[in-house]
């Protein structure tokens, strides 16, 4: 029964937080993001052209910035984001990091793992980046920043667009994405074809774009989930269906010695709605505690790879926070009391109508 | 004479030469940037007694932040010189709703049409708030005494504008949450440029709407 109820209640806990994540990060992202292809691979966007998309009417806001990984170790990358320290970013993270601490040329702010990391390699105040040429680029550590409500940041550097671009080798003015905010969100489909006109290389990925993508990937392991939640009802049900069409014999010995003994019916009927009432809600508690304990701090190490697929962690790294929506607590514990209660108590009662002597044999 | 004066103009426009940036990459890019670098760093910069930009840029080299970049020393001159010291353009508050508030006119609630909230205030100190310039218009026409202002928000810009400044554009394939709008523009370039991209029939200002206007529009 416990197992059950844990089982379902670690894929609801799961689901529900996961997608509840979701909603919130695509919320902040800019309306449009631009990225530039060249021979059918990644490219580099100019910063000018910034001003050139500035002339569209619907667009409240064009910035450019850099988001690339820095190679540390083999299975190590640091995430670089450059940013100018002036301009209004998005990213709630981020932009609260810039409001937060001074981010000076020659110097970045790092999160804590990075600087630990750096602090393995003998490097407290400063880091020297290698160049893609080789040569050593040093700059200093202002100032660390926690990740622990942000773990898809957990490796992340923000530095100047300048030492961003020295350290990646990019040239004068290049970056890697180009955000857009559009003020009147009903001209963001016109925009975004207007700029894959005027951009016939770039990649123009839009909110709504983004939000489906990840709601259909989302949805396919879904699917995965739905089948192990139909297993677990099923084996739920066989669970119920045992104990409604009979009683094992040791069950009608019981109750036959304890008519015999003298206990009336009510009174059998009473010990058995107690036992029944007992082992629901204490295998209900126990089954969403473990899973709440499963989801949200040991971060479900095995079920989670449902969700979590390597495919999809690409995207995303989820921090699980703990979201509960209580549709499902009550939905689970509606489901299962009662059927359970009800799958004891009737052929007990139906036991315990019968004559002691007919019991017993 | 008029040479040396002409060659004078010259020099002083040399004096403070700078990259022409267009109306557009101004209010979307310089100012805020300069905005943002004068409220994080050079707010003690004094902006009394400034008669020229020339004197605004020696005083910012004067001050702390003469370190910045020549990018940023820029925007910060241009978002000091032109708008904070020299923009008089009426800037209007959002225009907020709540949630129980209903247009007067189709009794539909506002707060589910945020970007189309239009309002009229009267003399009397009385506000109301419609769904779009159409209902507006209305109401307008049955209470036209004793208006104080009229006040919708930009298409593009979704920034509150003045009734009597806009532009509208009829006949546009964009629908408002009354159907067919006034749909109105900040400005005549943008009026032109939604005429085109959004197939609409005319351009009008807010003295020519009359009430078969907005009969023909249901």
């Amino acid at each position: 029964m416990m197992l059950l109820i844990w089982l379902v209640m670690t894929l609801f806990f799961l689901s529900s937080s996961i997608s509840y994540e979701l909603t919130t990060k695509t919320e902040h992202m800019p309306d449009i993001i631009l990225t530039q292809t060249k021979a059918g691979r990644e490219g580099f966007v100019d910063e000018k052209i910034v001003d050139h998309i500035l002339e569209i009417e619907g667009v409240s806001r064009a910035y450019a910035y850099i988001k690339a990984p820095y190679q540390f170790k083999e299975d190590i990358s640091f995430t670089i984001f450059g940013v100018d320290p002036f301009e209004e970013i998005d990213d709630p993270f981020i932009a609260h990091l810039l409001e937060r601490y001074n981010l000076e040329s020659g110097s970045m702010l790092v999160s804590h793992d990075v600087k630990e990391l750096m602090k393995k390699a003998y490097y407290t105040k400063e880091f020297n980046f290698i160049r893609p040429d080789g040569s050593l680029k040093r700059v200093q550590i202002a100032k660390e920043f926690d990740t622990k409500n942000a773990p898809h940041y957990r490796w992340l550097i923000v530095m100047s667009k300048e030492d961003a671009r020295d350290i990646l080798g990019l040239a004068g003015s290049e970056a890697t994405n180009i955000a857009i905010d559009v003020a009147n969100k009903l001209e963001t489909p016109l925009i975004a074809a207007k700029l894959k006109e005027y951009y016939p290389n770039a990649k123009v990925v839009t909110k709504k774009e983004q939000k489906l993508l990840y709601e259909q990937s989302f949805n396919f392991y879904s699917g995965t989930f739905l089948i192990l939640f139909s297993i677990t009802l099923l084996t739920f049900f066989i669970i119920i269906y045992d104990r409604l069409s009979g009683m094992s014999s040791e069950e009608r010995r019981e109750i036959g010695i304890l008519k015999a003994i003298g206990w009336r019916i009510e009174d059998v009927l009473g010990a058995k709605f107690y036992e029944a009432f007992f082992i629901a809600v204490f295998s209900y508690i126990a089954g969403v505690s473990i899973a709440y304990l499963y989801v949200f701090y040991l971060k479900a190490p095995l079920l989670g790879n449902i969700f979590l697929h390597d495919a999809f962690l690409q995207t995303q790294q989820f921090s699980l926070a703990p979201h509960i929506e209580f549709f499902y607590l009550f939905l689970v514990f509606l489901l299962v009391v009662p059927l359970y209660f009800a799958a004891v108590i009737i052929p007990a009662w139906r036991v315990a109508t019968l004559d002691a002597d007919e019991v017993m044999r | 004479m008029i040479r040396s004066l002409f060659v004078a103009m010259l020099f002083l426009t040399t004096l403070f030469a700078h990259a022409d940036y267009s109306q557009a990459v101004k209010i979307k890019k310089i100012y805020p940037l300069g905005k943002k670098i004068y409220e994080k760093k050079c707010k003690e910069l004094d902006l009394d007694g400034l008669s020229t930009q020339e004197e605004l840029l020696q005083r910012i080299n004067g001050s702390k932040c003469s370190k910045l970049s020549s990018k940023y020393k820029e925007a910060l001159t241009l978002y000091l010189w032109e708008q904070k010291l020299h923009n008089h353009t009426p800037h209007y508050k959002a225009l907020k709703v709540t949630k129980e508030q209903k247009c007067p006119v189709c009794g539909m609630f506002l707060y589910k049409y945020p970007n189309w909230v239009s309002m009229i205030e009267y003399n009397n100190g009385k506000k109301y708030y419609f769904d779009g310039m159409k209902d507006l218009m209305k109401y307008y026409f049955e209470n036209p005494n004793g208006v104080k202002q009229i006040l919708t928000q930009a298409y593009y810009r979704q920034k509150t504008i003045n009734a009597k400044d806009a532009y509208f554009v009829t006949g546009s394939d964009i629908y408002g949450p009354m159907g067919n709008e006034f749909i109105p523009l900040a400005n005549k370039e943008a009026a032109k440029k939604f005429l085109i991209e959004h197939r609409g029939k005319k351009i009008i200002r807010f003295e020519s709407i009359t009430p078969e206007m907005v009969e023909a529009l249901d």
